[in-house]
């Protein structure tokens, strides 16, 4: 055994913001043992704010120190954090700092949003005495911590062995919060039941296109497959073999038809808070690993994936679209207009290029701000049986309380992608990128599924402003300051980038490139 | 450390040994992974996994991975499937899963698109491995295999095979928060209280009478009958919806010698 190994460098001003989450979410584990029960929720959520503010002044530290292709990569090059990959960690930050507060609200009904002991059974004398008064059980704050730090990996691993075990990082926190929801808990169980199973399926199938790609590439790192895809002389078909089950893996994760069955239930099962922090968060991070993969892994094997990408993008965007109509719940609304959302940011990606990438990174804070705002509104709108999200109970909401139904007419209006709102940008951002990369097909059927999917949000409008106010119409609980502040955040961003988007896409288009 | 240099003297070609235990084993683990999942009863689904996995390490073995082929047999067939039938004979192995589908010809449709996928597949593989000589493993061996391995936990995947333990952590405080509960002071009873409360006046201390004795029906919804023929409450579950009887059932059953 004559040769020595030497520990790799470790960048630690770049790695400063995952090891600021990981430690915090570990002293969460410590306060659940060992602050008293009253002080608990308090500690957490300052401690977990604390966390992601740290780490959030560490990324922006770190790209004002500027990033080179010498400085990027660390750890033996396992990790990238380049300027896309700091990009993706800032929006992921602030993305994750916003849904936090959403998290953290106690005041909208007792204990919160998440059930106390989720080991009751449901339905017996002590659920229903653990729903009327306990509160909320706090294990979420680390969980939503590790799921956060398990998301600044996935959007840095350089190295596809790196980027499973982040996915797995991130994705098993996320089940769990998904089964913790106070009300219709057999709908939260289901719902996480539904998103382990099949988000194992998906995981799996990542790990086999991780082998076959090893097959081909002799390597799992990027760098190599990149410069092994011309040289190699294995067949094809292993590559495409592998590309397709990473591309399965990671499109589970972005919600992409047909992979994407999952979406509403899980949408409509989560604690609202969590579903805000999926739709946002989730997102951001399954698209920055497929974009990684896509750009600096598989860029040499000439795009000939991108039919078949656009055949999915095509089908995400009509069958999010066309369903969204169908529905009668706004959560199950929402989760299909996130899978529709998830085809438009498709778009972006075929683009190709620095255009397509930057208008994707663009997209998805425009997203991310915009579902929070949306599903924090959701909360508000409550009966004494928890949150009222039947569409039927929304109609006449617009006599009762016109502030709130003007602000969620508003929301309504950018995912639909009116001017002046966030949502016009961003779609124009990727439908002209897609445009320049030559995929004008993909923007075609975006603009019809856009008309498509316009319906269902004028359908809402029209139902809160135009019907009367009923008896069963529910009332609009008054925010505590937590939600107050996460929907004014989500709402002025939605309209600052719809008015002044310049700043943004300035940052966009210099963080738009992967260092290989 | 003989298997192991055995094993990696034969790396490179396919040998008539390594076809042999590859032609005995594989269809053995495709069979305990079918029975797994087709197994009725908990404890025979596990049972069937430990063939699969059983199998599967003495692959691992001879493809020249003798480190992983032991952690597998070790580490998951040894501890973790049996740690897992443990908690499977101590929880009770009484539930059976229910086989009403929900969608129909849901099954079907999954068994025809499962082995057409998996022919596509199994398929494009053979295809595309066919006449390739397998190469490295001298290589990845050379300096042993535990230490090849070592060597890249401990260079290149140390950041990433610390960051496996947040997984762990998380795996902990899932298990804990789905079902642990935590009991508060007063509802912990004793057992001097227990039995005080059972003998208190009032109280009717004997066993309640079981539902539908006396009466015309087996279901545990329907109240026994007291000997005066009023229906016993207490012989129901609080839990159980209140169920409409039919005449048959509130008639009393001719026990008068007839």
């Amino acid at each position: 055994m004559g040769d020595t190994i030497s520990f790799p460098h470790l960048d630690y001003a770049a790695l400063w913001p995952m090891l600021i989450l990981f430690g915090a979410a570990c002293v969460g584990v410590l306060v659940e043992a060992f602050v008293p029960k009253a002080w608990r929720n308090t500690v957490q959520l300052v401690l977990s704010l604390l966390a992601m503010g740290a780490a959030l002044v560490m990324v922006i530290k770190r790209a004002a120190a500027g990033v080179t292709a010498a400085n990027a990569h660390t750890a033996s090059d396992a990790i990238s954090i380049d300027k896309a990959g700091l990009f993706l960690q800032g929006a992921l930050l602030v993305l994750g700092i916003v849904s936090l507060l959403l998290i953290g609200e106690r005041t909208l009904e007792t204990g919160g949003p998440f059930v106390a002991q989720a080991a009751i059974t449901v339905g017996s004398e002590a659920d229903r005495r653990q729903a009327a008064r306990e509160s909320g059980a706090t294990e979420v704050y680390p969980l939503a911590l590790f799921a956060l730090a398990g998301m600044l990996l996935f959007v840095t691993a350089n190295d596809l062995l790196v980027m499973f075990v982040a996915l797995e990082v991130f994705s098993l926190p996320l089940y769990l919060l998904c089964a913790l929801a106070r009300r219709k808990r057999l709908l939260s169980q289901e719902a996480a039941v539904k998103y382990f199973l099949l988000g194992a399926f998906a995981s799996a199938f990542f790990l086999f296109g991780v082998a076959m790609v090893y097959g081909f590439a002799n390597a799992v790192d990027f760098n190599s497959i990149h410069a092994n895809i011309s040289t190699s002389d294995k067949p094809f078909a292993l590559l495409l073999i592998g590309l397709a089950m990473l591309a399965i893996g990671l499109l589970f994760k972005v919600a992409a038809v047909p992979f994407h069955v999952w979406t509403p239930d899980v949408y409509q099962g989560a604690p609202t808070p969590v579903t805000a922090f999926m739709a946002a968060c989730t997102k951001a991070a399954a698209f920055g690993g497929l974009a990684r993969v896509l750009y600096v892994g598989f860029d040499r094997s000439n795009w000939n994936f991108t039919p078949v990408l656009g055949v999915i993008a095509v089908l995400t965007m009509l069958v999010g679209a066309v369903l969204a109509v169908t529905q009668t719940d706004l959560k199950r609304l929402l989760a299909y207009s996130s899978v529709a959302n998830a085809g438009y940011l498709l778009v972006g990606v075929l683009g190709g290029g620095a255009a397509g990438l930057s208008s994707m990174l663009f997209y998805l804070v425009a997203y991310g701000f915009a579902i929070i705002a949306a599903f924090a509104l959701l909360t508000l709108v409550r009966d004494a049986d928890g949150e009222a999200t039947h569409l039927s109970r929304w109609a006449g909401l617009g006599r009762r309380s016109p502030f709130f139904a003007s602000v969620f007419t508003f929301l309504l209006l950018a995912f639909a992608g009116l001017p002046l709102t966030s949502g016009f940008t961003a779609k124009f951002a990727v439908f002209g990128a897609a445009i320049g990369g030559g995929q004008t097909w993909l923007v075609l059927f975006g603009v019809l599924s856009s008309i498509i999917l316009a319906f269902p949000y004028l359908r809402v409008i029209v139902m809160m402003w135009l019907s009367e106010p009923g008896d069963t119409t529910p009332s609009v609980s008054i925010p505590g300051a937590l939600t107050s502040a996460a929907l004014m955040v989500g709402v002025l961003v939605t309209l600052l980038l719809g008015v002044a988007p310049s700043s943004l896409l300035d940052l966009a288009n210099n963080a738009a490139s992967f260092v290989r | 450390m003989t298997l192991a240099t055995e094993v990696l003297a034969a790396a490179g070609q396919v040998g008539t040994g390594e076809k042999v235990v590859f032609f005995i084993l594989a269809p053995l683990a495709v069979v305990g992974a079918l029975g797994m999942v087709i197994a009725r009863n908990a404890v025979h689904s596990a049972l069937w996994l430990v063939l699969t996995m059983l199998s599967l390490g003495v692959f691992y073995i001879v493809q020249t991975g003798p480190f992983i082929g032991m952690v597998q047999i070790i580490v998951y067939t040894g501890a973790i499937m049996m740690l897992f039938l443990f908690v499977l004979m101590l929880v009770g192995r009484d539930a059976s899963d229910s086989v009403i589908e929900t969608l129909r010809g849901q099954k079907v449709a999954a068994i025809i698109l499962g082995v057409g996928l998996a022919g596509l597949l199994g398929f494009g593989v053979y295809e595309a491995t066919r006449g390739i000589v397998p190469v490295g493993l001298e290589g990845a061996n050379a300096a042993g295999n535990v230490q090849g391995i070592a060597k890249l936990l401990f260079t290149k995947y140390v950041w990433v095979f610390e960051v496996t333990s947040a997984l762990l952590i998380t795996a902990a405080v899932g298990a804990m928060l789905l079902a642990h509960r935590e009991r508060a002071a007063g509802e912990r009873v004793g057992q001097v209280a227990m039995m005080k409360d059972r003998f208190r006046p009032g109280n009717y201390p004997g066993p309640k009478p079981g539902p539908g004795v006396f009466a015309n029906s087996t279901s545990v919804a329907t109240p026994a009958k007291l000997p005066d023929g009023t229906p016993a409450e207490r012989s129901i579950s609080p839990i159980l919806p209140t169920r409409e009887l039919t005449a048959a059932e509130i008639a009393n059953k001719p026990t008068e010698g007839k």
